[in-house]
């Protein structure tokens, strides 16, 4: 493996512009060590996706993602013939005749992502994106893949993975995983990063955003995860807000401009009027003491 | 691997997990030997981090998992775990007082002995479920396992081969063309086929609905038991999620322990509040979205209606349906009258009664065919 200490793979991840918490960072490190997938597991928006992207940086590998969604099947999640070239080829060959093996043949084979990173000769890192949007016909199958890293194409043959990708499977919990497929991956939750850590990204990811108006949005934002909304803002939306904030060219925070642009923030009517009717003014006000600390 | 002492450490850890309730085969324990090899042995966080990343494998486990390390690793005080704890006394009256202790060990034996004349079955189905004896009681007990197959059901995104179907399915109309050099003689469709919806069940086992609870919890069992996409949640004061006992053959103790969970005695029933749980914790997982929504309940909000209103709105946006089943409306003077009621049916989309087989048939009949009313 490529990393020999969970802070090698630490500061490798900083570089490709993601801060992972030790839990993170360690769950990554043992995915690698064991050469088992990563089930990773959080509210939206605390940086699943992007984790994953991070390790692909860091292994200067390729990213292959597959995002699932219902109905998802073998193909387009694993390979299709390519059909109207087969016709075509069928066609144009009619005076002789045609094999089955030669239409059945790589040439005719569209690889989907599931195909493509088994069957990749430099390394790869799988992201199975929400598989809780997949339905329970296609988490079985998965199952297999994940097991043996082989895949059965009746017209070729198996085509056994060369080396183990990293796998990084996603989900946002809108229902619950099969316990077979649990038992074969390490898992983690990602939970919202603390204050310190935000305010980190935040400049990472904004480049340019005055220091004191970064520090008081993470703290703003902290704030409102501690009311009771439908939907606490993650990391990703801290972002967003920062760039829009930045952009308006402000230097600090103040009860107008946040009144402008909560929707950056807060995606849902009932939460925006909730914070702007009750708790707005005294939430800007405890953001600015925080960043002032 | 690393060493003999530690190993054992692990393995007992493991153990103790297990016996908490948390699920840790051989094969994780395995996983975490090799974690820990690969770690540094000196830093407690690296330890923490890789037990809890091969031992834990569900969100709901890491608050059993932190006090048991805490305890095990750390030697801190060891606080009770949440599970194995003896809730007997606070035993739900419903289910101490109707058949003691007989239901779970004759069960096997009804199941041989059930033969009813058309008569007596026809006045089963219409006796009220307070009513009813702890014999009758036995008797309606599979009679509500088999209504409570009726599933709402829906079109899947994925299409299975159909020679009704609307779509050509394209794979075997080539495979097939090959025999004819290339022409589409014979023309393989496929469709959309329908596939259970999911089911969220809510039941009120607050002390105004003793009479009915037993039986309407029999009803979750058998709906749980039914298939996959079930979800069933138990509220008083608060919200107790119960697919997890619900799931086990014999689910009584696992049932008195989270309908315990779900009310404190003495205080009276939020339902909004609960609701509002359902929609903040569960809804956010989109466990509400789409699916059809069965609330059951007498209505009767102790606190906040106004809350009540809000959160059942909530719940309509996300539902496909929701239905609202009322024991107390098989009364033929039954009035709404509860704030409770009077606040939710705004966003009810079918409102029903719920005291005995027959308005439990309706209840099935209405959720194997329900469609949604409102615009979507």
């Amino acid at each position: 493996m490529r990393f020999r200490t969970i802070d090698e793979l630490e500061d490798a991840l900083r570089e490709a512009e993601y801060l992972p918490d030790r839990g993170l960072s360690t769950a990554l490190f043992l995915s690698l060590a064991l050469e088992k997938p990563l089930l990773l597991e959080g509210e939206a928006g605390v940086g699943k996706t992007e984790a994953a992207k991070a390790l692909a940086a860091a292994l200067e590998a390729h990213l292959i993602r597959l995002q699932c969604y219902e109905g998802l099947d073998v193909a387009h999640a694993v390979y299709e013939w390519n059909y109207p070239r087969q016709l075509l080829h069928i066609r144009a060959a009619q005076e002789g005749t045609v094999s089955e093996a030669e239409l059945f043949g790589p040439d005719f084979l569209i690889r989907r992502p599931l195909l493509e990173a088994i069957d990749s000769d430099g390394p790869v890192v799988l992201l199975i994106d929400e598989l809780d949007r997949a339905d329970e016909e296609f988490e079985a199958f998965l199952l297999e893949i994940l097991s043996d890293f082989q895949i059965t194409i009746p017209e070729i043959g198996t085509i056994k993975a060369r080396r183990r990708p990293a796998v990084v499977v996603t989900s946002n919990r809108t229902r619950d995983l099969h316990d077979a497929l649990k038992r074969r991956t390490l898992y983690h939750w990602i939970g919202h990063p603390g204050m310190e850590r935000e305010l980190e990204i935040v400049k990472l990811r904004v480049p340019g955003v005055p220091e004191r108006l970064a520090a008081e949005a993470a703290a703003f934002v902290r704030g409102l995860r501690g009311l009771e909304l439908a939907k606490p803002p993650g990391v990703a939306e801290t972002i967003d807000w920062a760039h829009a904030l930045a952009a308006l060219g402000r230097q600090e925070l103040d009860a107008e401009v946040v009144e402008q642009t909560l929707g950056s923030v807060l995606k849902y009517r009932e939460d925006i009027e909730a914070v702007r009717d009750v708790a707005l003014a005294r939430l800007v006000e405890e953001a600015r003491a925080t960043a002032r600390s | 691997m690393p060493g003999d002492a530690l190993v054992r450490h692990v393995v007992t850890f493991g153990r103790v997990l297990h016996e908490a309730g948390l699920e840790v085969g051989p094969g994780r324990v395995q996983d975490a030997l090799c974690g820990l090899d690969a770690v540094e042995l000196t830093s407690q966080d690296d330890v923490y981090w890789t037990l809890r990343q091969t031992l834990v494998s569900r969100h709901d486990e890491l608050d059993l998992f932190d006090r048991a390390f805490r305890a095990w690793f750390l030697r801190s005080p060891v606080v009770p775990p949440l599970r194995g704890v003896p809730v007997r006394q606070a035993r739900p009256e419903s289910l101490e007082r109707s058949g003691p202790g007989a239901d779970d060990r004759s069960e096997s034996a009804d199941g041989r002995s059930i033969v009813l004349g058309a008569s007596t079955r026809e006045i089963l189905r219409e006796k009220d479920f307070a009513e009813m004896t702890p014999d009758e009681f036995q008797r309606a007990k599979q009679l509500v396992a088999a209504i409570a197959q009726a599933r709402p059901r829906r079109t899947s995104r994925r299409r299975y081969p159909d020679p009704r179907g609307e779509v050509l399915d394209i794979r075997r109309l080539v495979r097939r063309s090959l025999r004819t050099g290339g022409d589409p003689v014979d023309r393989p469709f496929r469709a959309r086929k329908s596939v259970p919806r999911k089911l969220v069940l809510l039941c009120d086992v607050s002390g105004s609905m003793a009479l009915y609870t037993r039986a309407l919890l029999l009803f979750l069992h058998a709906a749980v038991g039914s298939g996959r996409g079930v979800e069933a949640f138990a509220f008083g004061t608060r919200l107790s999620r119960l697919t997890p006992d619900l799931s086990r053959r014999d689910p009584e103790a696992g049932l008195d322990r989270a309908t315990a969970a779900a009310v404190d005695w003495g205080s009276g029933t939020r339902i909004g509040a609960s609701v509002k749980e359902l929609n903040d914790v569960y809804g956010r997982r989109a466990l509400t979205r789409g699916a059809v929504v069965v609330v059951l309940s007498d209505g009767w909000e102790r606190e906040d209606c106004v809350l009540l209103g809000r959160e059942m709105a909530r719940l309509q946006r996300a539902a496909y349906a929701v239905i609202w089943v009322n024991p107390i409306k098989g009364s033929p003077d039954y009035q709404p009258l509860a704030g409770g009621m009077q606040a939710a049916l705004p966003f009810v989309d079918r409102f029903l009664p719920g005291h005995n087989l027959r308005s439990l048939e309706e209840l099935a009949a209405v959720l194997a065919g329900i469609e949604r009313r409102r615009a979507a």
